[in-house]
């Protein structure tokens, strides 16, 4: 029989390779997998050019599948992308890391900001409200987690712990440090 | 004044559709008239009053009481103010208050942009001239279809 020990590791971000910096060079354009967004309800504001999808919003993409209940994003111009999406109550995203592994993400609130500057692109979730992520590893939390989808890199800011599943008998190592991250920009 | 003038246009539109129909087909049913390819515009406010803002359009329009109209095969098409099409909605059938510059329907209806790469699908709306606010009631969904950058290492 398993049972889960909880253990308390306050890490560095430097210790998960983690950097706040993730832009890579954009290459000439491809078509992308499409994005399919569900829901129950949605307005369309024609004027500010958002759509705001109420109830059961299931967002599905060839790199992750988003699940909350209220969400907002810009509509995207001809051919573009969705640029700036927030969804929040009871955010969950399921993914996989760059070895294929399985992440399972819950928070509160998600912001998702696409950019290209300079010929580099930027593609950040913000998640805020008791954020976690759950992975082979265990569950890790932090009071903020920025993923670097682009460059497919976490940022914890005030990494609470890790809590890893350890069978009988076996004995879980604490390893603990403490956090000295540096708080984010604001999400917009 | 300028709100005034401006929502005054589709209630124009739709009078003159009705009453000249431009040599269109015209039958009478209960008294009531019945138009086909019925029409209603808005425009921009100045200075781009010239400029079409929406064109809601239907194959046929059916008057009923309280200045309500019965219109079927809708199209409602929204532009910028450089007269650009932006969104472009398709439904069978629907209400439209000409007075409230309101339109509803409880089937279904497609919205999609000029390129059809965002595309919506819905059951239920209502349509909000004034403000441009779609509302879809029922079984939202979307598709986004985009191109994206190849990731190359800097």
């Amino acid at each position: 029989m398993k049972k889960f020990c909880l253990i308390a590791l306050f890490i560095t971000t430097n210790s998960l390779n983690l950097n706040a910096q993730t832009n890579t060079t954009a290459a000439p354009q491809t078509p992308h997998g499409p994005t399919q967004i569900d829901s129950d309800k949605a307005d369309f504001d024609l004027t500010a050019h958002k759509a705001i999808y109420r109830g059961n919003v299931r967002v599905s993409d060839p790199q992750m599948k988003l699940r909350c209940e209220w969400l907002v994003a810009d509509l995207p111009q001809p051919g573009g992308r969705m640029e700036h999406i927030v969804a929040e109550t009871n955010v969950v995203i399921d993914s996989t890391d760059a070895k294929g592994q399985p992440m399972h993400t819950t928070s509160e609130k998600a912001v998702y900001v696409y950019q290209v500057k300079n010929g580099a692109t930027n593609e950040i979730v913000t998640l805020t409200g008791n954020p976690q992520i759950v992975n082979a590893q265990g569950t890790q939390a932090g009071d903020v987690i920025i993923w670097h989808r682009a460059a497919d890199q976490v940022q914890f800011i005030n990494p609470h712990m890790i809590l890893k599943q350890i069978p009988d008998g076996a004995h879980g190592g604490t390893n603990s440090r403490t956090a000295n991250t540096n708080k984010p920009a604001a999400p917009k | 004044m300028k709100a005034g003038l401006n929502s005054a246009v589709p209630v124009l539109s739709v009078l003159t559709a009705l009453v000249f129909c431009g040599g269109r087909a015209w039958t009478q049913q209960n008294g009531l008239s019945h138009a086909s390819d019925f029409t209603s515009v808005e425009y921009f406010a100045a200075p781009n009053q010239q400029r079409m803002k929406s064109r809601l359009s239907g194959a046929e329009a059916q008057p009923q009481a309280g200045g309500l109209l019965v219109i079927k095969k809708l199209k409602l098409e929204t532009f910028d103010a450089d007269g650009k099409p932006e969104m472009i909605v398709n439904a069978p059938e629907c209400v439209y208050d000409s007075l409230k510059g309101v339109a509803n329907s409880a089937g279904p209806l497609k919205l999609q942009n000029g390129s059809g790469s965002f595309r919506v699908d819905g059951e239920g709306f209502l349509w909000r001239q004034n403000d441009s606010l779609l509302t879809i009631s029922n079984r939202v969904h979307t598709v986004v279809e985009s191109t994206t950058e190849n990731k190359v290492a800097p």
